[in-house]
């Protein structure tokens, strides 16, 4: 990282700052649109600020639609599965990384070949097991799939983070009569932290924004999530209602966006010292 | 932030929550006779028609609760295959093309619903209102919900005495010319689409008929390589200079925005228009009229592409009772005007009863536009698709593989967008549906 | 770690890591065996009954165009945004690397493209590229670059060119955040060390970072190459495939064969010639990646 004068830095934010407009630029869209009466989205030629700001979208959703429940379940299942992620692919990754038996290497690697079957046949077998475990239609379903989509990634990126946590920490804890149980929550944990933030935000994202399998696995219009709530209500095949989709897009990435900000640090550590090895 | 840290905590609690009420649900489900309603319709004007339809059907059988739950539109095909391989199915599905139906039906997967129109009373109906649902032998795979005249042509009576055309075109040459005098300025002359999608299949389709031909004869041997169909390819072709750029990935919505924002002086859709023109383009409303398609010359009879929205009842739910009750419910005066008013002019109904009933008439929408409605209530109601594409036509039920195959969209792609020579590329498309055809 | 334990230490080892085979063995290997079986039936997707036909589906499906050409669309489409992917990625996270203002901010906003749903990206990304009503249109003509709007998603090679563009914008977040985190744990002795050789930014880059991030971009490559060589939402709402099947990719063909033509037998077909293809890269790729993985 270079030096630079006030001049230098200035610069410098104007040129980052406008990569980062032109990236986020759809972004600004939607929330333009979202605040746009009806009779001003299709003007020709487009403009881009409104005439009239209005915030009747934002209302209309929140107050006469679903949309508040729909935010609701995917809350629910965004944390549910990101909980469930980090239980089984901590307590898994610390197998993977501190311990020895046969066949372990191989199951490290086998992992990532589970990404390689397409969603599209994966999908009817998989509400048929969901139909034979009973829980068919349930937001819990979704958990579990999901959390079967996170888990591969999640184990590689615990595996790694954890392999670097130096012996010597664990080895203390041993010495000092704990088992390897309590040497994993009270050392192994506690270091793994920013890998573990990393991890449930990726698998939160996941969750939060996965579509097709919500589609066939979920009809319940109680527990539906966002993304099918929101499509299945506001798109037909002939029809779109482009105001309230577009106010109900920013309200589904701000949160996203906010808690990211916030997270940052956390999570780029955990990718950071977690590919060290090499 | 704060507030993750809190749901950690909470999220335990909430795990328990949902899995408990999942594992209780099926449980209630057997206390209380509970109907799923599933519809890829489910915008909030419609809603609210479906709430009022819902609330005084429980009124009157207490005992049986009835869930409306909106599916997709797209995406129907996937939900409904792991609907019926598992055996959840719901107990009765409205708005799916017609052709889901009679597929479905010769599946297996769908109980006949001859009961059901009695309940409704035949005579109510449309003569031949359900005859695309007609599997031979008097049986009935479904029946409309409604019906749609998808392809009227939508004229600006502004745009066209602007550029001093005093008739509405009548044949495919008039609308070419008429589409060219008024094309210019930022304003093009129709907005056909020529994109790899259904909404080509299907308009194409009409423009198929338009020329005098058919996809299928009478007995549903392939016929492409007719004269009509040579001449509807070129015919559609030469349009491609009159519609907008984007037009090569046109699905309804785009071709339907285009007409109502004004960008294009001819549109083809459904009444829909109307209600959209109303709300996102005021000026042009009072401008707007509709007329069936023109055809290649006036020795050729007009052909109207029903949509025939439909109804249907899954056979492996458990409560057929409850479903028929409902079906018939549905067709009641005060909740069905009440869904026909949440998009008027679209759906138009398949009894003739509630057409001309005057509290159908009440409506802002209709009132104003009543020749059109009119006009378009009669055309759907003799109106054809795919699956049955003439009075002598027999029941085709490969229509979902032969529009979701896209072949005939890339038929007009080859020849519009790739120049290629219309003959050989109607037989190449001959070729894919006889395959088509013997493979399902 | 040779301590006594270590004989009851498998035990624990194995039990740690049984949930995770138990998920895998229920939602990856059933299906994954459900698809091989179902591949050499012909089976009605509503139903998922239907008559033994062998191979006759594969023969089929090799011998016409259309896989081939899926395939072929898949390859383009797969390492066009691949490499957009870790090119703009790489780039993004050596600038937010650097001090600038509200740089929290501008790192959170730079990854928004992967924050939001496909679904919904996709239709803004219609909407942006509408001939009537899109503002890339407007702008580029208002600039006076082009004089007629231009058709992003109806012709080729714009469709293909689009598909790869809108790809690389919504996932190359993903490749910043592994590369910014990494990067922000190289030590600056080792770049003033090289400054003081003499070295010059490009140099510094070439030497110094880039051997740095080799172990995070070998395993961030994998992954992204094996999910966009999945991809599916994003290509079939955007073109459908079309125009005519130029952008069919395998997926899309998986789909349209399961669904539309209602054949789940030729569908699983699709899939495990897909999975085959996978394999056959991932495995060149470890080979020559060898030790490198093992990170």
């Amino acid at each position: 990282m270079s030096r630079r004068g006030p001049l230098g830095f200035a610069l410098y934010s104007l040129f980052a700052w406008s990569i980062v407009a032109l990236v986020a630029f759809p972004l600004l869209w939607m929330v333009v649109t979202s605040l746009k009466p009806q009779n001003e989205l299709f003007r020709r030629p487009p403009t881009i600020l409104p005439q009239i700001v209005t915030f009747e979208h934002y209302v209309k959703l929140i107050l006469e639609t679903p949309f508040p429940i729909y935010f609701r379940n995917s809350v629910i299942l965004a944390i549910g599965t990101s909980f469930a992620v980090i239980v089984v692919a901590t307590l898994g990754a610390h197998s993977l990384a501190r311990f020895a038996y046969p066949g372990r290497r191989f199951l490290a690697q086998l992992v990532l070949f589970t990404y390689l079957l397409p969603s599209v046949v994966l999908i009817i077998p998989l509400y048929m097991l969901m139909v034979w475990l009973g829980i068919a239609n349930t937001l819990f379903s979704l958990m579990l799939a999901y959390t079967s989509f996170a888990l591969p990634f999640a184990l590689w990126l615990l595996r790694s983070f954890m392999a670097s946590i130096p012996d010597d920490l664990e080895h203390a804890a041993l010495v000092d009569g704990a088992s390897r149980m309590e040497a994993f929550f009270d050392v192994i944990l506690p270091q793994a932290l920013p890998g573990i933030i990393s991890t449930s935000l990726f698998t939160f994202i996941l969750a939060w924004n996965e579509y097709l399998y919500a589609l066939v696995l979920l009809n319940r219009d109680a527990w539906r999530p966002l993304t099918t709530g929101v499509i299945n209500m506001l798109t037909s095949a002939f029809n779109i209602e482009w105001s309230l989709l577009m106010a109900a897009s920013v309200m589904m990435s701000v949160p996203l966006i906010v808690v990211f900000a916030f997270l940052q640090k956390h999570l780029t550590q955990g990718f950071g010292a977690g590919g060290v090895k090499g | 932030m704060s507030r993750l840290a809190l749901t950690r905590r909470t999220t335990l609690k909430s795990m328990a929550a949902g899995a408990a009420i999942g594992a209780t649900a099926p449980a209630i489900a057997q206390a209380t006779r509970t109907l799923r309603w599933w519809s890829p319709q489910g915008a909030p004007a419609q809603l609210a028609a479906y709430k009022y339809q819902i609330e005084t059907f429980e009124a009157v059988n207490p005992g049986i609760k009835v869930v409306f739950e909106a599916t997709s539109d797209e995406g129907y095909p996937a939900q409904f295959a792991a609907a019926f391989a598992s055996g959840q199915v719901p107990g009765i599905v409205t708005h799916l093309p017609s052709f889901a139906v009679t597929s479905y039906f010769n599946q297996g997967l769908l109980s006949p619903f001859n009961d059901v129109i009695k309940m409704i009373g035949e005579e109510k109906f449309y003569p031949n209102a359900n005859r695309v649902y007609d599997m031979g032998s008097n049986v009935y795979a479904g029946i409309g919900i409604g019906n749609s005249a998808a392809n009227m042509i939508w004229l600006r009576k502004d745009l066209m005495a602007k550029a001093g055309i005093a008739k509405e075109p009548r044949t495919w040459d008039e609308l070419r010319d008429a589409a060219r005098k008024m094309q210019g300025g930022g304003i093009y002359g129709a907005p056909l689409p020529y994109a790899r999608n259904s909404m080509t299949s299907l308009v194409f389709i009409c423009f198929i008929h338009g020329a005098g031909g058919a996809v299928f004869s009478p007995d549903l041997q392939p016929t492409l390589t007719s004269d009509a169909v040579v001449n509807a390819l070129e015919f559609y072709a030469s349009m491609r200079e009159l519609c907008p750029p984007g037009a090569t990935n046109y699905s309804w919505g785009e071709s339907l925005t285009a007409f109502v924002s004004g960008a294009t002086a001819t549109g083809l859709y459904t009444g829909r228009v109307l209600a959209n023109t109303l709300a996102q383009n005021p000026t042009a409303a009072p401008h707007i009229t509709c007329k069936l398609y023109p055809t290649i010359s006036a020795n050729v009879p007009f052909w109207t592409f029903n949509d025939f929205p439909s109804v249907m009842i899954p056979k492996q739910f458990a409560d057929q009772d409850a479903a028929k009750k409902f079906a018939a419910w549905l067709f009641r005066e005060d909740g069905y005007v009440k869904q026909l008013h949440a998009a008027p002019g679209h759906v138009l109904p398949v009894l003739k009863t509630i057409s001309e009933s005057a509290s159908y008439q009440n409506n802002d929408i209709i009132k104003q536009y009543r020749a059109e409605v009119d006009l378009m209530a009669e055309a759907s109601a003799g109106g054809f698709n795919l699956g049955k594409e003439s009075p002598q036509h027999q029941t085709n039920t490969k229509g979902r593989e032969v529009i979701g195959s896209n072949v005939l969209a890339e038929l007009v792609q080859k020849v519009a967008l790739n120049k290629e020579n219309a003959k050989t590329s109607a037989a190449w498309a001959q070729d894919r549906i006889a395959e088509i055809m013997k493979r399902t | 770690m040779t301590s006594p334990l270590d004989r009851r230490n498998h035990l624990l080892g194995a039990m740690l890591i049984a949930p995770t085979i138990l998920i895998f063995c229920a939602v990856i290997v059933y299906p994954l065996v459900s698809a091989l079986y179902l591949s050499l039936f012909r089976i009605a997707t509503p139903t998922l009954t239907g008559a033994w036909v062998g191979f006759s589906n594969y023969t089929e499906l090799l011998g016409s165009g259309i896989f081939w050409r899926g395939l072929r669309a898949n390859l383009v489409w797969t390492a066009g945004t691949l490499v957009l992917q870790i090119v703009f990625g790489v780039l993004a996270a050596l600038m937010l690397h650097q001090n600038m203002l509200f740089r929290s901010l501008a790192r959170a906003l730079i990854l928004f493209p992967y924050f939001i749903s496909t679904v919904v990206a996709v239709l803004v990304w219609r909407w942006l590229f509408n001939d009537l009503y899109g503002i890339l249109n407007h702008l580029l003509l208002l600039a006076g670059l082009i004089d007629m709007p231009v058709d992003w998603l109806g012709s080729m090679p714009n469709a293909m060119i689009s598909l790869v563009l809108v790809g690389a914008w919504k996932y190359f977040p993903f490749v910043v955040i592994a590369v910014l985190a990494r990067l922000q744990t190289i030590p600056e002795t080792l770049y003033e060390a090289a400054s003081i050789d003499g070295a010059g930014p490009l140099a510094r880059f070439w030497d110094v970072t880039l051997p740095q991030l080799r172990s995070v971009l070998v395993i961030v490559i994998l992954l992204r190459a094996i999910w966009d060589f999945k991809e599916f939402d994003l290509i079939f709402l955007l073109t459908g495939g079309g125009p005519i099947d130029s952008t069919q990719t395998l997926p899309l063909l998986v789909y349209q064969e399961a669904f539309s033509m209602q054949d789940m037998g030729r569908a699983s077909a699709v899939a495990v010639l897909m999975m085959a293809v996978m394999l056959v890269f991932m495995t060149a790729y470890f080979r020559s990646y060898g030790r490198q993985e093992e990170s």
